[in-house]
């Protein structure tokens, strides 16, 4: 047994064995995926990404009754809450976004760069194929590591605009994606 | 509520009102739903991190303003 397992398993002792086997099967299904996918994030930092992992199936088994959606709606919400657990660390590490620091060329010379590359040209022509209003908000947010209010303050907007427009732009941005088969 | 949906997937709503998302994602299916079809849009947008001209030669791409 891992030891998230081993530590959540002694904390449901006294509670629900349903409980108990739904995380064994949470982590059995979703943890090493999730695992490949959070050291992304991390930039490849598997102590991180392993801390990641724990923290989200501990907030998914606080949550147990999500833990009773569709297998794929349970993806997509660990996806979203390990996501939000990488953004909040890296504001806890560094005042500076890591994103804002100059990109190394030496990126793209990695086995698998020019795959990479390939895909993020795509990317980058998707999100300019975008109206500005649409592009400006998801830059502002997102690409920035900035909240919603912290960039409708920059871009003099309201809040409730800045989320409105980045609704339609992602909206916007996946059909774009989905054409071009790179977002299922 | 329902357009909090893309904020929510990216991860830039505060923290008020991410749970206030998450409550409401509960019983919504059609934010369920949508959180399904854009899960994987933040680690598309990741790759941009790894395109130094996406970043730097395009003026609209970046702090233009």
């Amino acid at each position: 047994m891992c030891p998230v397992l081993g530590h959540l398993a002694g904390k449901l002792e006294s509670t629900d064995a349903e409980a108990e086997h739904r995380i064994a099967v949470l982590y059995q299904e979703f943890g090493g995926p999730l695992l490949r996918h959070v050291r992304k994030s991390t930039g490849n930092d598997l102590q991180w990404a392993e801390d990641v992992v724990q923290e989200t199936i501990v907030r998914a088994w606080r949550h147990s009754a999500r833990l009773q959606w569709e297998p794929s709606l349970i993806w997509a919400w660990l996806l979203t809450v390990a996501r939000r657990i990488v953004i909040d660390g890296r504001r806890r590490k560094s005042v500076r976004p890591h994103e804002v620091e100059p990109p190394e060329v030496d990126m793209l010379a990695v086995p698998d760069g020019s795959e990479r590359a390939l895909s993020a040209m795509v990317v980058a022509d998707a999100l300019r194929s975008l109206s500005e209003e649409h592009r400006e908000v998801i830059e502002q947010t997102y690409l920035r590591d900035r909240t919603i209010n912290e960039a409708a303050e920059i871009l003099g907007i309201p809040p409730g605009t800045v989320k409105s427009r980045l609704y339609y732009g992602i909206r916007a941005l996946r059909v774009l994606l989905r054409d071009k088969g790179v977002a299922g | 509520m329902h357009e909090g949906v893309a904020a929510y997937v990216l991860g830039v709503l505060d923290e008020e009102e991410l749970e206030e998302f998450e409550r409401h994602l509960d019983t919504c299916a059609r934010c369920q739903a949508e959180l399904q079809d854009m899960a994987e849009i933040p680690s598309r947008l990741d790759e941009l991190k790894h395109l130094p001209s996406a970043a730097e030669d395009d003026p609209p791409m970046s702090m233009s303003r």
